[in-house]
């Protein structure tokens, strides 16, 4: 009867595989239910429960959930899908009968006959319990424990320091990598492959450190290097080349899901993101400490933020997609993709862990708990992309600034000599002379400033001359408020001076690149300063004219004051690198009871980063006075030339008298003369070169980039979320890390660290970045395994761990676990150098076999995981298409800057600028990722459209003939040579004797066939011909 | 959970003949090297019982299906923008009468414009009734309407977004995120491609200028999967495939074969001093597959080839119409030579450059629906009259539905609802002439059957004989999934 209904199930399962949960199969009950359950209950409490309790519950329950099944009570066990209606079609006994992966017990013997005969029959009699078997458990909230089991899975581990096996073969070896991998085959029986020549070793370790192949000198001179450190002295040079940085950077950019656009709805550009794959190669040349690399990555705004290259660095956590249209009921959801985004993009690139799976519940097969992944998540809930203003090259500035200074200094000394020798005592004598030339005032007057804002953080510096400079913070669209007072009356005009300055761009006036600004809304509220209680009321404004203006229309003085968002005053076109000057009538004269206070905002809205950066105010009760700049007297001068005049220079403050030493110095044709040529010289001050960079960053002074959202840009703080969901939130967060890399619980506190005073920032990164590198009790030592594995990966074509970016259950368990754990610790002792590892590696006998393929090696050991061979690997797109260009001569070398779209670029591919809806087609065809995700190791497809680009790609036809170009004018006359040469420029060898007769015999074929045409040149179309095979040959693109 | 499908019984002879007929009939630029790797490849077509595997050496080569089906290719028609369903296919009466009455208690936060929720409004378009089935169907349609009897309707679509680009998104990889793999993407991964000379994912987009959809390429991405399993993009200007052109000298007198010829040897030697290597014999191998391809390729695209009469029928030589017909025409013309995956968008980016009718949806709607009315009706009528409908599944649908109340302006439009649209499949083993699902009475959200798009997703890919819950990509640890942790096929809707 059994056996009917089940195969009867079955079939019905075929035809409706759709899974029911437990629940929507309570249909009808059988008339033996009570019955049936009565014998289950007695065969649990005889049998299964003590079974359970003792082989499953510690896992699936007990201490911890694996695999996302509880059976602590009998509705987990139900709702887990992991038992059907009869033992027999359960998942739960194809698993326990090793039926079906995983076994189970998981890495356990298995259970006997009678054990599993009890279960299925239990579960045939509807798996009844009589109590949960633990009480704890309570529908399905119950927290992951990490226990020291869980510490126990081998990349978890502390580092070991294995001791460098024993080998029977003496010779083969170079150093101390190869006995790990020898020990490994000769317990198979497996003899390695012998070294490669000298010939094919270099054109490996060329293509391996910097993508290009050596040049047929640079091979003479490697062979012709009989002394036995000519191998070391080669990767030397290799590894100091420019060009590594530029072929190993690309590998991290692959991690690192680099790109240099936003994705979604509009993918719009990230201009200033090309700075991060900027520090990625630099970084690599200058052999950066990895551990550095990775903190500064994380957190090189609070770490180093006086370095332009630990600020370049925090673009890695900027590097993802984010959408740029954000209705309201998205941004919250978005802002915790975002988050997601960065922690996983960490935890795969840098520990190799899929944290992000904990997202919706406990790892299924890592020990990452929920909570673990919200505490580490939290890391980042203030973080943002930001765009800053750097000098890429401080030290230059600093430099040249030294050497200004120096040059500055004797300018002013004599200067001041003057002063404090002749001006003091002509001024005091002056003082007392009372004789006063109220003339000299003039129809400005320029009140006092006494406060100044800045929406956007700028910085204001109150100057001798009444004006105001800003620095710092310049962002899209700023606004400033001045307030101003002054006893003028009454005041009939206000004029705003916009000085240039040798701060600016172009010397400004303005702030924006080219040295403009736009000058959207200018506004006046006055009040009298003897009613307190009175409002300012606003001032109308007419009239607006100015000493410049960029156009009659939208860029015009009356622009500043029309109302209108999209026009303001500008001065381009004429008027940069000049003071300008804009002078505004009141429709109504302004006179106020006692001082007037003025309060001005400007507003820079009409284009982005156009601010003024110089600004002067003065008012005037004239009537319609003239638009200058210049003169003005300062509001002080007045008062103290009436003091001066009534003979009461004693009554003058500090700063009217100096306004009067001012003024009379001015007066003084000597000094006026010293002091131009101080200011002329200030002018050649150097300054920073400031340029845009993405970064990431926190704190109330940074502004984040943003495109159309309706909600905010961050929250502040981060909640424990049910399932993922917004909607269901828990606590409120504190920052933590992974339990299961943590040695003690407690030590937590070590690498938390509390923000100094001065600090806008949360310090949470750089906490996260302290655990991430501690070898001893955090995350370092599978930091330094993760990396050691992707540089052997690189080298070898394989990593000893074949899942670079999964170093958990699901990944692959090393081939070599010691010789990773050497490796890692080699990493450590090199001061986290990884020049010393690629050296060492590709000294080793390992990385020189040859790539012979051998039938009966190939039987034991397939895949070559024991390392017997080299195994052959196809250049990547990037590698591919440098090569092609270096060949033809065409290759450009220029290094850094923003990179471009433009295919026929003729600079390394590495430059090819990221757009995630513009991929480069050809980097596409050769496997180079989507920049979405994580990606360790791109796939190797063998398609025909790469073969298409091969046949009928312009840039690849255009190398093929400027390298036929190179070596017929080598040797203008003789086919034979100049197939001689193709072959050592493009495979570093002559060709053999057979290649050599069917080249020249297909160089003629084609030559007479183009001469019958009269086709011009006909010996250059078909060498052409002969070299655009050459550099479609498989030995091109797969280089021994 | 999953069952064991390693007992099922192997491909049909049946089904096996139909594919040799389909391949003769394709003649021409295929040649015999396709048909006969893909006969080897049935001599020992297996059902798969786990993730399909990626040969390094020809990771489009046909793969076996988790179970038999039907479809062996699809055409998805992309309504891009938001189609209205209460404006197209899904009748609402009750809207005539309620309307201009405020919809009571209406989240604002719904569509995508808060400030512009207006009352109730009924559809500017009459309905009436086709086919043997009945269906109501709107007047936009004249000629689609009297394919109805071929159609599977599914009115209960939900989506978990009311903003394009995740929403289109989600209706591509099942998931509002980008970077995951899409459905076409998904699909040649797991069953391969049936051309040696085509690419197996073909996408066209519009090609009037009005832009590529939101979110532009990642709609057809392969994500994480390897990026042959993504879409070929057929430029709607200039050369459709990049490098399909020989430089003009090596064209003439047989000299890119010599050159070719020389590679070959070339490449040969260098395989004998590197015996075992598959990898080095498949490179050379393929540029044998690459020459066939600049041939066939431009032979699929060339519409000119086909008669003229059926061009007419398709819509070309009508303007309106006519760069969608083609768009169809190339559509057949590839599943016909083995593409396994076809996506047309109708439709450029947002606003009046899609279905995306914010403002006056009559306009809207009359309008893409005069542009792709005709030409969609014939691909269905040239397919059945070429046998190949049943194994063809063509699927029309965009990424969500619009609300039954207006959205306020001068001419009223519709906003976004990502609660309620409606999907039709058609052929490729789907029940035809049924209905699935339904909205409420004024189709503000759906209520009867609930079809989330995973659930949509399972569907398709049951169509074209594959489990979706075995149909997994191991990536970082986790076996990812096109439907994630969801996804119910619907049985109703098979044949």
């Amino acid at each position: 009867m059994r056996n009917s209904t089940s195969a009867l199930i079955l079939l019905f399962g075929i035809v409706l595989p759709v899974s029911l949960s437990a629940a929507e199969k309570k249909t009808a009950l059988p008339a033996d239910h009570a019955q049936r359950m009565q014998q289950g209950l007695e065969l649990f409490k005889k049998e299964v429960r003590p079974l359970l309790v003792e082989k499953c519950l510690n896992c699936h329950g007990g201490k911890s959930v694996k695999g996302d099944f509880d059976l602590s009570n009998r509705k987990q066990l139900l709702d887990s899908g992991m038992i059907e209606k009869t033992g027999k079609e359960s998942y739960l006994m194809a698993l326990v009968e090793h039926r079906e992966e995983p076994f189970m017990p998981l890495k356990e013997k298995k259970l006997s006959e009678k054990e599993i005969t009890s279960l299925s029959k239990w579960i045939d009699l509807g798996a009844p319990y009589d109590k949960p078997l633990a009480t704890s458990s309570k529908s399905g909230s119950e927290k992951m424990v990490i226990t020291d089991d869980d510490r126990k899975f081998w990349s978890f581990q502390p580092l070991s320091s294995p001791a460098i096996p024993k080998v029977k073969n003496k010779t083969w070896g170079q150093n101390q990598i190869d006995p790990f991998v020898l020990e490994k085959l000769e317990e198979k029986g497996l003899p390695p492959n012998e070294q490669v020549s000298k010939r094919t070793y270099i054109r490996r370790a060329y293509f391996d450190l910097i993508g290009l192949p050596p040049t047929p000198a640079e091979v003479q001179e490697f062979l012709a290097d009989q002394s036995p450190d000519a191998y070391e002295h080669l990767i030397d040079r290799l590894l100091s080349s420019p060009h590594y940085g530029e072929r190993w950077a690309r590998h991290w950019l692959d991690i690192a899901r680099f790109a240099e656009s936003h994705g979604f709805e509009h993918d719009y550009d990230r201009n200033f993101a090309y700075h991060y794959r900027d520090f990625v190669i630099k970084a690599l040349n200058q052999d950066m400490p990895y551990d550095q690399f990775v903190k500064w990555q994380l957190a090189g705004d609070e770490i180093a933020p006086e370095n332009p290259l630990a600020l370049m660095a925090t673009g890695f956590l900027g590097a993802g997609v984010f959408p740029t249209q954000i209705t309201a009921n998205e941004v919250e959801r978005t802002r915790y993709d975002a988050l997601d985004d960065m922690l996983n993009t960490t935890g795969l690139g840098m520990l190799g862990l899929s944290v992000g799976c904990a997202r919706c519940h406990d790892h299924k097969f890592d020990p990452i708990a929920s909570n673990d992944y919200y505490r580490m998540l939290s890391t980042f809930t203030t973080t943002v992309r930001t765009e800053i203003e750097i000098d890429l090259d401080p030290d230059k500035y600093k430099r040249e600034k030294a050497k200004f200074d120096l040059a500055h200094a004797p300018l002013v000394k004599v200067l001041q000599e003057y002063e404090t020798t002749q001006i003091k005592t002509q001024f005091e004598n002056w003082l007392k002379q009372r004789k006063i030339d109220t003339t000299q005032l003039d129809e400005w007057i320029i009140p006092d400033v006494v406060s100044h804002s800045s929406k956007g953080k700028a910085r204001f510096e109150k100057l001798e001359d009444g004006s105001v400079l800003v620095s710092g913070p310049n962002i899209n669209q700023d606004q400033y408020t001045f307030k101003l007072r002054t006893n003028v009356k009454p005041i009939r005009s206000i004029r705003l001076e916009t000085l240039s300055h040798r701060s600016f761009p172009h010397q400004g006036p303005g702030r924006a690149v080219n040295g403009n600004f736009s000058l959207t809304a200018f506004k006046v509220k006055a009040k009298s300063l003897t009613d307190k209680k009175g409002n300012a009321k606003e001032v109308k404004l007419t009239n607006a004219r100015a000493t410049h203006e960029q156009n009659k229309t939208t860029l015009s003085a009356k622009s500043a004051i029309d109302g209108q968002y999209g026009s303001g005053w500008a001065v381009d076109l004429g008027g940069i690198g000049k003071d300008q000057a804009i002078v505004f009538d009141l429709e109504t004269p302004l006179e106020v009871e006692g001082e007037t206070e003025l309060t001005i905002t400007m507003s820079f809205t009409n284009n982005v980063n156009h601010s003024i950066g110089h600004p002067r105010f003065s008012v005037s009760n004239s009537s319609t006075p003239a638009v200058k700049t210049g003169a003005g007297s300062p509001e002080q001068l007045s008062k103290a030339l009436q003091l001066v005049e009534q003979g009461h220079p004693d009554q003058l403050t500090a700063a009217q008298k100096q306004t009067l030493e001012r003024r009379f110095r001015e007066q003084d044709s000597q000094w006026v003369a010293l002091s131009t040529k101080v200011n002329q010289h200030l002018k050649t001050e150097p300054q920073p070169a400031l340029t845009k960079v993405m970064i990431c960053s926190e704190g109330p002074e940074i502004k984040p980039v943003r495109h159309h959202s309706q909600g905010k840009d961050f929250f502040d703080e981060t909640y424990f979320l049910t399932r993922g969901d917004t909607e269901q939130k828990g606590d409120i967060v504190k920052q933590g890390f992974l339990q299961v890399l943590m040695r003690s619980p407690q030590q937590e506190k070590v690498w938390i660290e509390a923000p100094p005073k001065s600090a806008t920032t949360s310090y949470r990164r750089t906490s996260l970045a302290n655990w991430m590198t501690d070898t001893k009790q955090g995350a370092g030592a599978l930091l330094a395994r993760v990396i050691a594995n992707r540089i052997w990966q690189h080298h070898i074509g394989s990593g000893i761990v074949t899942t670079p970016n999964d170093f958990g259950l699901q990944g692959e368990r090393p081939t070599h676990p010691e010789l990773l754990d050497y490796l890692a610790n080699q990493l450590i002792q090199h001061g986290w150098h990884l020049k010393p590892l690629h050296k060492q590696i590709m000294l080793s006998a390992t990385y020189r076999q040859s790539t012979d393929f051998d039938q009966e090696k190939s039987k034991q050991d397939p895949e070559n995981k024991l390392y017997w061979r080299r195994s052959p690997q196809r250049l990547e797109g990037e590698a591919i298409r440098d090569s092609i260009l270096y060949i033809g001569n065409r290759l450009d070398t220029t290094m850094y800057g923003p990179g471009t779209l433009q295919q026929d670029s003729q600079r390394r591919s590495i430059y090819f600028k990221i757009k995630r809806s513009q991929l480069i087609p050809m980097m596409q065809l050769f496997d180079a990722p989507e920049a979405l995700v994580s990606i360790g190791q791109r796939s190797s497809t063998t398609i025909a459209p790469q073969a298409l680009l091969f046949m009928n790609a312009k840039f690849i036809r255009e190398s093929a003939k400027s390298f036929a170009k190179r070596i017929q004018e080598m040797h203008p006359n003789s086919h034979e040579k100049s197939i001689e040469k193709a072959y050592h420029i493009a495979l570093g060898r002559a060709p053999s004797a057979s290649e050599a007769t069917i080249s020249l015999a297909f160089i003629q074929q084609h030559q007479t066939s183009y001469e019958s045409e009269k086709k011009p040149e006909p010996a250059l179309l078909a060498l052409t011909d002969f070299t655009h095979a050459l550099l479609s040959t498989n030995e091109f693109v797969y280089p021994n | 959970m999953t069952q064991p499908y390693s007992e099922l019984p192997a491909i049909s002879l049946n089904q096996l003949m139909a594919r040799r007929q389909l391949l003769k009939r394709a003649g021409g630029g295929l040649g015999t090297l396709g048909l006969l790797s893909l006969l080897q490849q049935e001599g020992v077509l297996k059902t798969a019982d786990a993730a399909p595997s990626i040969k390094a050496t020809n990771p489009l080569a046909p793969k076996p299906t988790h179970m038999p089906g039907k479809a062996k290719s699809v055409i998805w028609l992309f309504i891009n923008g938001g189609p209205s369903h209460v404006d197209t296919w899904d009748y609402k009466p009750e809207l005539e009468k309620r309307d201009g009455v405020a919809l009571e208690g209406f989240d604002n936060k719904t569509g995508f414009f808060q400030n512009a929720v207006g009352p109730l409004m009924k559809s500017p378009f009459k309905f009436k009734q086709h086919g043997e089935s009945g269906k109501w169907v709107s007047e936009i349609f004249p000629h689609l309407s009297q394919h109805v009897d071929k159609m599977a309707f599914i009115h209960s679509g939900h989506t978990e977004s009311n903003n394009h680009s995740p929403a289109l998104f989600m209706m591509n990889c099942g998931i509002p995120k980008m970077g995951y793999p899409c459905v076409g993407s998904w699909v040649t991964y797991g069953l391969g491609s049936e051309s040696d000379s085509l690419p197996a994912f073909v996408v066209m987009s519009d090609p009037l200028g009005r832009g590529l959809p939101k979110g532009h390429s990642l709609n057809w991405g392969a994500g994480f999967l390897p990026s042959v399993f993504q879409g070929t993009y057929l430029r709607p200007t200039g050369e459709p495939i990049d490098n399909l052109q020989p430089p003009s000298v090596l064209t003439e007198k047989g000299r890119q074969r010599s050159q070719l010829d020389l590679l070959k040897s070339l490449n040969r030697q260098h395989l004998q001093q590197n015996e075992g290597d598959q990898e080095l014999a498949a490179r050379i191998e393929s540029f044998e597959l690459a020459y066939r391809m600049q041939s066939a390729a431009p032979e699929a695209l060339d519409i000119s080839r086909e008669p003229k009469h059926l061009q007419e029928q398709y819509g070309i030589g009508t303007k309106k119409c006519e760069h969608f017909a083609k768009q169809c025409l190339i559509a057949r013309r590839m599943v016909e030579r083995g593409t396994r995956f076809v996506q047309i968008y109708s439709g450029g980016m947002e606003n009046q450059r899609s279905w995306d009718g914010h403002s006056d949806i009559k306009g809207n709607h009359s309008g893409f629906a005069a542009e792709t009315d005709q030409p969609i009706a014939a691909l269905l009528a040239d397919l059945e009259s070429r046998g190949l409908l049943d194994e063809t599944l063509v699927i029309w649908g965009g990424e969500f539905g619009r609300l039954p109340i207006a959205q306020k302006g001068a001419t009223p439009g519709r906003d976004h609802n990502p609660h309620a649209f409606t999907t039709w499949l058609a052929g490729g083993g789907v029940k035809a002439g049924t209905t699935y699902g339904a909205t409420d009475e004024i189709g503000f959200k759906a209520t009867e059957d609930k079809v989330h798009v995973n659930d949509l997703h399972a569907t398709i890919l049951r169509l074209l004989g594959m489990d979706h819950e075995k149909l997994t990509y191991l990536y970082s640890g986790r076996r990812f999934r096109l439907t994630d942790v969801g996804g119910h096929v619907i049985d109703k809707i098979i044949a």
